[in-house]
């Protein structure tokens, strides 16, 4: 109501600014939703979503020029990216995990990001490719998701909330973006796990791994993996799934992120240093490292003499 | 052609985006905030000018530093700015540190398909009292940090970064254990060598250094009032306080 | 796509490789033998550009053959992958390079002790404990530095190969359908059904 009283009002600012804005034909920066603060969202608010285009013939071909750092090494703006990430359903619920490294080039960025984004407290949503991309509309689709609650008074469920995700990316497809997602939770429906990426695949399933580093994962995961599984072993499987990643993958490490979603929701398990994990092991009580665990063991195998 | 077109088809490319050189770092302390860059200019190999600000106080508890292509910089903080005005406006109170940082990525976001060739790094007080460091990607995708450098020479300053505030690859003494947050003194101390070394060893970092310190309310001076070339910007000395220190780096 | 493995074990080196001829996207023939005896203890399973792998591959056994018989003495594993990987050095600095990647397994009957070499087109040799190339590195090394025992029983190798081979059927897009395994031991060169 106030937005309406406000839009044909002769007084106030936002006539004040209607008007300049027909002076200066200027549409960008004079949005209504801008001068509150709409969950941070204010340029998204007006309910079409607005990006500024550059005006030149091709400009997807525009962005890759200056983004892509395949086509083009010493293009400037580098867009972070490598990775490992996987989840998994089975019996106790989904496990996540992900690794902690962005990569610029050859550069580790950062060694400390948070690869699983919380869309809701039931719902899990994971980063691979742009970093942006995956945070930006991950926390976007929280807000659509707390509006369908609002609306139809239930949680929305996880089909649901990737369909929503997959229709929106698909809408800019061929613009540059870059993600792959797995979006986890529990619903009406138990444990569900779907991947989405910007290509608008959307695929349910019981295990995905996402990322530089996921025939590593799948290698150690695929082979561990049974449904039956208890939430320990399940645990202790998507960590290891991580560190051999992170061991054989260069673009993947640092550190390992767990999340356990059950019927009331995520839990966080905890955050593990792959070289803690190469030498010591989660608990101390022994590395997951290779040459730990053959230590001392010898192919030879001499004829005994008596 | 006497008529000033050409015989044969011409490619042009439109190529928007330069590169100033710079570098930027920000530390993150228990109830105070350090944010610093460098005033070097340059494209290429010459040196535009020896002072041009990097680093903008936005409240009287965030600070912007802002490195990559000036330009883009410069319109950027002037737009966060003054979005952070219309909020002064509409709830007569400032942004907190931690929605500036979701109005960053929103506004970096935005810019998408034609993005500010920015490295941001955010640096304040939160609403509990803590400091803050959030660093952002010219698209958006931010994380809040105790410490982060970007620009030229953050492959040369984020390691000893690394090394000396989040103590990486060095071992307590017997007994004892590194600490959680480094006092002011220390930490200054940190960003004076951190820029001075990126200096030697890095061609577009010099000139001058900028400072800032952002303390938060109610905690004393105490750890710089004895410096030179220390100003207060705070427009209030009740809330938290914004100082800048302005150093020399060197010009060759 | 090519995929071979590698995997020693208490006495023994196995030695997997697929079994398909392919040009562009046909199968030529799904029972190609591509790993090659280079004396009692020796084997060698290659892939590569076609026709350089097996004029290399039977370069070498005929090399390896005419050491033998000029010292009535075998050339022993360490030594036959220093020559092979020389032998590709020199093959790259020529005008016509051979491009071949290369397992290199033998059972060395002077010590008794299993030997794996990779080694590849560029003339890098390394002794590991077990190897892999083409795609099928990609999956199985994570997978064989988590099951990998050096002291299994060749019943416990030849299941932690299945792991392998399993995984890559799984995964593996252009997956060989088909594998040929050879084992060398104190006993000699033989081939395996899995």
């Amino acid at each position: 109501m106030n937005s309406l009283t406000e839009r044909f009002a002769t007084t106030g600012y936002a006539a004040e600014l209607k008007r300049a804005k027909d002076v200066l034909g200027e549409e960008e920066d004079g949005l209504d939703p801008m001068w509150g603060s709409q969950a941070g969202f204010g340029n998204l608010a007006s309910g079409v979503v607005k990006f500024n285009i550059p005006t030149v013939p091709d400009p997807s071909a525009f962005l890759r020029m200056h983004t892509d750092d395949f086509a083009d090494p010493s293009c400037r703006i580098k867009i972070k990216h490598g990775t490992t990430t996987l989840a998994f359903r089975f019996q106790g619920g989904v496990i996540v995990a992900v690794d902690s490294r962005a990569t610029a080039g050859s550069y580790v960025a950062s060694g400390t990001v948070k690869k699983v984004i919380e869309i809701n407290p039931y719902l899990l949503g994971t980063m691979a490719g742009g970093a942006a991309d995956c945070q930006y509309w991950e926390t976007y689709l929280g807000m659509q998701c707390r509006l369908h609650e609002l609306r139809n008074r239930e949680r929305i469920s996880v089909a649901a909330a990737s369909k929503y995700l997959s229709n929106l990316v698909y809408s800019y497809k061929g613009m540059g973006l870059s993600m792959g997602t797995m979006i986890c939770g529990w619903d009406k429906t138990g444990p569900a796990v779907f991947y989405v990426d910007s290509d608008g695949t959307r695929l349910k399933g019981d295990l995905f791994s996402v990322g530089s580093g996921s025939t590593f994962a799948y290698g150690v995961l695929d082979q561990g993996y049974r449904w039956d599984l208890t939430d320990e072993e399940a645990q202790e499987l998507g960590r290891r799934s991580i560190y051999a990643a992170g061991h054989r993958d260069a673009f993947s490490g640092n550190t390992i992120n767990l999340f356990h979603v059950k019927e009331d929701g995520w839990k966080f398990i905890g955050n593990y240093d792959v070289s803690k994990m190469h030498y010591d092991g989660p608990d101390n009580t022994g590395g997951y490292a290779y040459e730990l665990r053959v230590e001392g063991k010898s192919s030879a195998n001499p004829p005994v003499t008596q | 052609m006497p008529d000033g077109s050409f015989a044969h088809p011409q490619e042009r490319q439109f190529n928007p985006y330069s590169e100033n050189g710079g570098t930027i770092l920000a530390i993150a302390g228990a109830d105070f905030t350090v944010v610093a860059g460098d005033t070097r200019q340059s494209e290429g190999y010459s040196i535009q000018t020896r002072y041009a600000p990097k680093v903008f106080k936005l409240t009287d508890r965030a600070v912007l530093a802002v490195n990559g292509f000036a330009a883009d910089g410069n319109m950027f903080v002037k737009k966060v700015k003054q979005r952070l005005e219309w909020y002064r406006h509409a709830h007569a109170k400032d942004m907190p540190l931690r929605a500036i940082a979701r109005l960053i990525q929103t506004m970096l976001y935005a810019q998408r398909f034609f993005p500010y060739y920015v490295y941001n790094i955010l640096g304040g007080i939160e609403e509990d009292g803590s400091g803050a460091v959030y660093s952002f990607d010219p698209v958006g995708s931010y994380e809040r940090e105790a410490c982060r450098a970007a620009g030229a020479a953050q492959a040369l300053v984020q390691p000893f970064l690394d090394n000396q505030i989040y103590f990486k690859n060095q071992q307590p003494p017997a007994g004892s254990s590194h600490p959680v947050h480094l006092p002011l003194p220390d930490v200054l101390s940190i960003v004076i060598d951190s820029f001075t070394g990126a200096t030697e060893r890095h061609i577009e970092v010099g000139d001058g250094l900028e400072i800032f310190v952002i303390l938060a309310k109610g905690r004393s001076t105490q750890g710089f009032d004895g410096r030179s070339g220390v100003q207060e910007l705070s427009t209030t000395p009740e809330g938290d306080r914004v100082f800048v220190i302005r150093r020399e780096l060197k010009k060759d | 796509m090519e995929v071979s493995f590698g995997i020693t074990g208490k006495g023994y080196v196995l030695v997997a490789a697929d079994t398909t001829a392919a040009h562009s996207v046909i199968k030529v023939k799904n029972d190609v033998d591509k790993i090659i005896e280079l004396n009692p203890h020796l084997l060698m399973a290659y892939s590569g550009e076609p026709g350089d792998t097996v004029q290399f591959a039977e370069y070498v056994e005929r090399n390896i053959r005419l050491y033998q018989i000029r010292n009535s003495l075998p050339l022993r594993p360490p030594s036959a992958a220093s020559w092979v990987r020389k032998t590709l050095a020199q093959s790259l600095r020529s005008r016509s390079p051979y491009s071949v990647n290369l397992l290199l397994g033998g059972y060395d009957t002077s010590d008794y002790t299993p030997h794996l070499y990779w080694l590849d087109y560029l003339g890098t040799l390394v002794e590991v404990p077990f190897a892999a190339h083409g795609y099928g590195s990609y999956f199985a090394l994570s997978l064989l530095d988590r099951y990998h025992d050096p002291e299994a029983s060749l019943e416990e190798g030849i299941e932690t190969l299945k792991r392998c081979i399993a995984e890559i059927s799984k995964r593996l897009v252009v997956s060989p359908e088909r594998f040929k395994v050879k084992v060398v031991d104190k006993d000699g060169v033989r081939e395996i059904e899995l």
